[in-house]
């Protein structure tokens, strides 16, 4: 346990590392002043780069932009046709650059704007004319829903904030925009709604987003790793969605939402363990049927991880457990398996995991293939060889089923990880290792915190009005209440040796 | 030292720690404790839950007097450093037998009932990781987890559905047919399963609202009670007097009577179930350990858990013979009796300081 602590001190460290780190290059470039030659010299060797001489009625100009974040038509007709016109309404809508910070200047090229530079009075003038392809905005794959908005967010920062912006048209929408990444310099926007908000929730964000110490950010799920509390938990701590409707539920709870750009993902913060099972189409349905998809969803939790290594216990040490018809039917289905139930469960569950990842990276039309080939060939096949019991197919066909229920994916790669701690506690201690191994959970889960609040809510923080949208969704208009999480003040968990 | 930073408890939390310290192994062998009374002792346990609210009132009294003291430090404060260290040196090594004798007594149960032919140390190396997970996270994390233990083995009382069908219930009738001996035995082996709540003598500074911490820790003890009157009821009309006295996990023999179409044998999920109930007070007892210590040692110190828990484990592992073992758990009766009391003799104290305090002002 010591070891597990100084890792997490050696992740939180790193976290919370030094802050505002800047690269020996970019402190060249400040403190140098602007012109065109230490334009060029900075940017040799980017092919990329285009320097335009343009003859205009009133002396030379040159634009200096990327061609591959700046479209041919964009450049005529924003820039080159008006300036061989009127000059002078460009340079009026355009921005005056300062002659002395280079660095400023640079980093306006490398995200898409247009510089143009006057020779004659030397001076440098900056218009954004970033147009480079972005995807379209489609139906999501992962989060689809069969009722509701049907559009998913982008890997497009504007459009991403386009589509929460024309949500809530409320001018107490925030967005707090951030830069972090040493290398990549990513774009990172916290939104929220300024009078819902809770303000201790928004200092902890910040605080976190402003110590990030990485070099670059591949996705939000990155950031979401390195700001979470407990990175060494198996459970996902702050929610993850694709939709705008999702965000914008949460941001109108007093949530938290984090968009970053180039990443498709938002992150909801502080989440509870609850919601991350909840799927939008619950606020869609009728509440009868949400209500029962929500219990279906939860428990199914709990049955994934207890049903395989149930079997495991039963067999290995409590066969007086079942009934006796039960038990006989068993044993006859598994007479010719020649290993104890432990290797048996373990064996097909790996199977599964390993079919799944298959699938998973295949094109649809052989991932169809690797299906039929994995669940009906190998499931029979096993049985009729007599590698495994047929009882133990149907169990474990009815775990991997459960283990998707939960509307996030992390959430859903958890609860197999689970299940394996529970299937080894089984096999070494039976029912007694799988109550142990249940106990470890439930007091994992009541020491979890995201972003400082209880993780296990809405039975810690205990707020009465959450049970009417939790395993029950009763009818939408009884949903007025903002839950507990969002309202409750930040968790103070002090170590024992202060107490 | 922060006075914020300590108040953690809410009322909920204590009603729970109450509950569950008293919840533990006593409960399995309850009816079998209370046997030398035959069928009149399904109302003992309500008698022993007015003595528990009694013996309640003089805690409570005193450290709403010492809100910032735990049972602890007032020693050291009432009865000088010396005294009071070597006291505290004492309950801390009662409560490694304790704690000992809990755990020890629930893993052989698991020996005989779930894991035969299986030794004791993995099992037990197991439990003590949970354990220590559990005490890490500090008294909230403790009470949170009575709150979580309750709910999650609380549903087993519907159970009893099937020994109160197959019962009788002329057994309840009252015949008073008991001499006073066998009612003070009774009362003497019943009240170690009702033993627990006085750990409130150490988490009481912890307590957001110490003004209503009576009424907390008498509902903890009441839910308890409840639950103790409820299983002896069903007891005494499902087994005959003869069976009391023989069986020594009455409870177990209950759950054989309940009949499932899925399961045959519920004794089993039951008693591992049970894991989550001694968990809880094995834990609370730790934490008081560990303030024990801490107090003797004047320093708050983590290391201290795990100290404590190597002497609980090296104390199960020596191999006493089955009599000398019977003989120190069955004695530990007298230390909890006297601990219990013990606030009077504080009280006492106290009142005596504090009219020479009016007599010298």
């Amino acid at each position: 346990m010591g070891l597990i602590k100084m890792l997490g001190k050696v992740l939180e460290k790193k976290v919370s590392g030094q802050k505002g780190k800047t690269q020996p290059q970019k402190q060249s470039a400040k403190s140098r002043s602007v012109s065109l030659e230490a334009i060029k010299q900075m940017l040799k060797d980017v092919q990329d780069v285009q320097y335009k001489p343009i003859r205009t009625s009133e002396g030379l100009v040159t634009l200096i932009y990327y061609q591959s974040f700046v479209g041919t038509t964009v450049l005529h007709e924003m820039v080159v046709n008006p300036i061989l016109r009127h000059q002078e309404t460009v340079i009026h809508a355009a921005d005056k650059l300062e002659n002395d910070d280079l660095s400023h200047v640079l980093n306006l090229i490398t995200t898409g704007y247009t510089v143009i530079y006057l020779h004659k009075p030397n001076q440098f003038y900056a218009l954004e004319t970033f147009s480079a392809e972005s995807r379209a905005i489609q139906q999501t794959q992962t989060e689809s829903t069969v009722i509701g908005p049907q559009d998913s967010f982008t890997e497009s920062f504007e459009t991403n904030l386009s589509l929460i912006k024309r949500r809530i048209t409320n001018a107490d929408l925030k967005n707090k925009d951030y830069i972090i990444g040493t290398e990549t310099n990513t774009k990172v926007a916290v939104l929220y709604i300024e009078h819902l908000v809770n303000k201790e929730d928004l200092d902890c964000i910040s605080q976190k987003i402003n110590g990030t110490d990485y070099d670059g950010f591949l996705d939000i799920s990155v950031l979401k790793q390195l700001i979470e509390d407990h990175p060494l938990s198996p459970f996902p701590q702050y929610n993850m969605t694709v939709r705008p409707d999702m965000a914008m539920q949460y941001l109108l709870d007093g949530r938290i939402v984090v968009l970053m750009d180039n990443s498709q993902s938002v992150i909801i913060c502080p989440t509870s363990f609850f919601e991350l099972f909840v799927p939008m189409e619950d606020y869609y349905n009728r509440w009868m049927t949400a209500t029962l998809l929500r219990s279906l969803r939860f428990f199914g939790f709990f049955v994934t991880i207890i049903l395989t290594p149930t079997y495991i216990s039963a067999l290995t040490y409590h066969p007086e457990l079942l009934p006796f018809e039960l038990l006989l039917n068993l044993q006859e289905s598994r007479d010719r398996v020649p290993f104890p139930p432990v290797i048996e469960v373990l064996f097909i569950e790996l199977v599964i995991e390993i079919l799944r990842e298959a699938g998973s990276r295949m094109p649809t039309k052989i991932g169809q293939t690797i299906g039929i080939v994995g669940g009906i060939v190998i499931g029979t096949a096993a049985v009729e060889a007599g590698l495994i019991s047929n009882m133990l197919v149907v169990l474990v066909a009815i775990s991997a089923l459960l283990s998707f229920l939960p509307s996030n994916f992390l959430m859903s790669n958890t609860s197999r990880f689970i299940r394996y701690v529970f299937i080894l506690s089984a096999g070494m201690f039976g029912l007694y290792g799988q109550m142990i191994a249940l106990a470890w959970l439930f007091i994992h889960l009541l020491n979890l915190t995201s972003l400082g609040k209880p993780y296990l809510a809405p039975g810690i923080p205990r707020k009465w009005t959450d049970l009417l949208d939790s395993v029950l969704r009763l009818p939408v208009g009884l949903l007025r209440f903002k839950k507990g999480i969002s309202v409750v003040k930040r968790n103070r968990v002090s170590p024992l040796d202060e107490e | 030292m922060d006075n914020n930073k300590l108040k953690k408890l809410k009322g909920y939390h204590v009603v729970f720690l109450v509950q569950n310290s008293m919840v533990g192994l006593g409960l399995l062998s309850l009816p079998n404790q209370l046997s030398s009374m035959g069928y009149s002792q399904w109302w003992l346990p309500l008698m022993l839950g007015i003595i528990a609210n009694l013996t309640l009132i003089p805690i409570i009294w005193l450290f709403l007097r010492y809100p910032q003291d735990n049972i602890f430090t007032l020693n050291e404060k009432m009865i000088g450093k010396v005294l009071g260290k070597a006291l505290n040196l004492f309950l801390v090594m009662y409560l490694i037998i304790f704690i000992a004798s809990i755990i020890e007594g629930y893993l052989d149960l698991i020996m005989i009932i779930a894991l035969p032919d299986r030794t004791i140390t993995t099992p037990l190396f197991i439990f003590f990781i949970l354990l220590l997970y559990v005490v890490h996270g500090g008294i909230k994390s403790i009470a949170r987890f009575c709150v979580m233990s309750f709910f999650l083995t609380v549903w087993m009382i519907y159970f009893l559905q099937w020994p109160i069908f197959e019962g009788d219930v002329r057994h309840l009738l009252p015949v008073s047919n008991f001499t006073l001996e066998e009612f003070l035995l009774a009362t003497r082996n019943g009240y170690f399963a009702i033993c627990g709540y006085e750990l409130i003598m150490t988490y009481f500074p912890y307590i957001i609202n110490q003004k209503k911490a009576f009424k907390n820790a008498s509902i903890g003890i009441w839910i308890t009670i409840l639950i103790y009157t409820g299983v002896t009821i069903v007891s005494v009309m499902y087994f005959s007097e003869w069976q009391m006295e023989e069986v020594l996990y009455p409870i177990l023999k209950l759950y054989k009577a309940v009949e499932l179409s899925f399961a045959e044998r519920i004794d089993v999920l039951g008693i591992s179930l049970w894991v989550f109930l001694i968990l809880s007070s094995a834990a609370a007892y730790l934490w008081v350990a560990k303030k024990g210590m801490d107090a003797f040692r004047s320093n708050n110190k983590t290391y201290h858990v795990y100290l404590i828990s190597i002497c609980i484990f090296i104390f199960i592992n020596i191999p006493f013979s089955k009599d000398t073992q019977e003989l120190i758990y069955d004695n530990l009766f007298y230390f909890k009796f006297a601990i219990i009391l013990w606030p009077n003799f504080l009280i006492l104290l106290h009142a005596v300081k504090s009219r020479r305090k009016q007599a010298s002002s």
